[in-house]
């Protein structure tokens, strides 16, 4: 849960001006905005990556700062809990190979080495992506990279699953994939919060949405249906043009 | 699903609704100009990775010395060069080299490029020690090429010097045969966690490895850069201030992402739990064929030094 979220990059440009919102457990959220409008400021904020500068995180029944994530026990459980998928793939893919990519996390939270590879395997095998185990992530292509980042996030098993853009940049089978994938694991029970504008997928991957604002504020919320339904809002926080056509 | 209505959105200048002549619409051929420094070193940039895929493709074909486990191989290459660093003999050179050629061969290495990437290095790290070693003014002896006379007596190249210099290029050869070796038949992974292996500290395979990984992506990100500009240069490529000015900002740029990048790469390891300490996959276990490729390289390593004792 997060309540009255300020933050501002330098001091000077505001990300976050005053967001407040809950995620259920099991729920599939969209974060829907314009670029630049906080979308992927707030995700960073939810995996305790950055920390506001006004407002608070709570998330598991506690508070969520710089100085709680210090704690040993209180970071491995949140890191453990909490996965993201990047929106660039080549920042989360910085290990030689595949397999020490995705074995990475589970052995930073104390998986034995042998069950961390047994993992590996599984995943590995779970997304298509075996003969690439061995490949260098310079030799993979974008949607290849996108594959081992989920791999890399899946394999630790979290309990939610953040989402930066997951389907930009992405060719129309690996997006039908991922859709697929989220539907597959939004059924095991997986809370997935996703930030994007692709409207397109939206009624496939989320059961409830939050609409931001160019002003960086949370404006609306609803389900993919009334949303959709609420051309002017859309208009306004620039989700579509006046001449773009809904369907 | 979402689409456009097809209706202009934007005002758009009538110009650019217009065709544009081309700059020579004869069709004719103009002067052809030579690339620039700046695409020379790009290119490089760019064949370098093209030879990295192309040692990957070498070190995953099923030879003689990509079976053998990485920390064996850096073992005995260490032992090799230490062995090639105390013979003084350039027989026993000659035989070391052919050995590496040997070696090179069984593992299916293409001996052409093999040879001619050994060789393009040993003018580099040789030429300067080894000409003055072959004059009578540093190695003293029988004078077989006179050069000049200086106070009556005959200066110039010497017998001693030249086997001097034979025997240091020798040695050059066969060093850089034997970590070409190791590393055309071993995957880069694979030998950081062989050097892992070794007892080299996590932090600094960690380091070297993600150095390694960002380079490609940064090289990357310049070429994208030059040819983005090149695309859009109409005419002859100046090498003015203007030039020298895109360098500066494109090295500017460059180090902006690289920061930007480093940032992004913290956070991905931050969620994935990383405090500070690395924890990595164990290397694989040491076969018979690693112990048997063991004994070989030392029993090679004794052999040398045993003919060289013998011979000088």
């Amino acid at each position: 849960m997060c309540k009255d979220l300020h933050y501002a990059y330098l001091d000077k440009f505001t990300a976050l001006d005053g967001v407040s919102m809950h995620v259920a457990r099991g729920e599939r959220l969209a974060l829907l905005g314009a670029n630049g409008c906080g979308k992927s400021t707030l995700l960073k904020v939810l995996d305790g990556l950055i920390f506001p500068d006004r407002g608070t995180f709570h998330a598991f029944g506690q508070e969520v700062t710089e100085d709680a994530l210090e704690d040993e026990q209180m970071s491995e459980a949140f890191r453990s809990r909490v996965g993201f998928v990047f929106q660039n793939s080549d920042a989360q893919v910085f290990s030689p190979t595949v397999r020490e990519e995705i074995a990475f996390g589970p052995l930073q939270l104390g998986l034995g080495r042998e069950e961390a590879a047994a993992r590996v395997d599984d995943v590995l095998a779970m997304l298509g992506i075996a003969d690439l185990a061995d490949r260098a992530p310079f030799q993979l292509s974008g949607g290849q990279k996108k594959k081992v980042a989920i791999a890399s996030v899946l394999v630790m098993n979290p309990e939610v699953l953040l989402f930066d853009e997951p389907t930009a940049a992405l060719d129309p089978r690996t997006q039908m994939w991922l859709i697929e994938l989220i539907e597959q694991l939004s059924g095991a029970g997986k809370t997935i919060v996703h930030a994007t504008h692709d409207l397109d997928v939206l009624d496939r991957i989320a059961d409830r949405c939050l609409v931001f604002g160019e002003d960086h504020r949370i404006v609306a919320g609803g389900t993919p249906g009334e949303v959709l339904g609420e051309r002017a809002l859309l208009l306004e926080v620039n989700l579509v043009h006046e001449r773009t056509k809904l369907r | 699903m979402t689409e456009l209505i097809d209706r202009p959105t934007t005002s758009t200048p009538e110009w650019l609704l217009r065709a544009e002549p081309g700059l020579c619409p004869c069709g004719c051929i103009g002067k052809r100009h030579k690339g620039s420094f700046v695409e020379k070193t790009l290119r490089g940039g760019a064949s370098v990775l093209r030879q990295v895929v192309f040692s990957d493709d070498t070190a995953t074909r099923g030879g003689l010395l990509q079976r053998v486990d990485p920390r064996v191989k850096v073992l005995t290459m260490v032992g090799l060069l230490l062995a090639a660093g105390f013979v003084h003999s350039s027989l026993v050179l000659v035989g070391l080299y052919a050995l590496t050629l040997a070696a090179a061969a069984a593992s299916g290495l293409p001996l052409g490029f093999f040879v001619k990437r050994v060789w393009l290095f040993v003018p580099i790290f040789t030429g300067i020690v080894v000409l003055p070693a072959t004059l009578s003014i540093v190695t003293a002896g029988h004078v077989v090429i006179p050069l000049w006379t200086w106070d009556g007596t005959v200066e110039g190249i010497t017998s001693q010097g030249l086997a001097t210099a034979a025997r240091l290029v020798l040695r050059v050869a066969v060093s850089i045969s034997i970590v070409v070796l190791v590393t055309l038949t071993t995957p880069w992974s694979r030998l950081l966690a062989g050097l892992r292996g070794l007892g080299v500290p996590k932090m600094f395979i960690l380091v070297i490895g993600m150095a390694y990984r960002y380079l490609f992506h940064l090289l990357t990100v310049v070429m994208d850069m030059y040819e983005a500009r090149k695309a859009r240069t109409i005419g002859k490529q100046k090498h003015d201030k203007a030039a020298r000015g895109f360098v500066a900002a494109t090295a500017g740029v460059t180090i902006g992402k690289a920061h930007q990048l480093a940032e992004e790469v913290h956070q991905a390891m931050t969620a994935r739990g990383f405090r500070g300490d690395a924890k990595t996959l164990d290397a694989p276990k040491l076969s018979l064929r690693d112990g048997v490729c063991l004994l070989t390289a030392a029993a090679i390593a004794f052999a040398a030094l045993f003919v060289d004792g013998l011979l000088v």
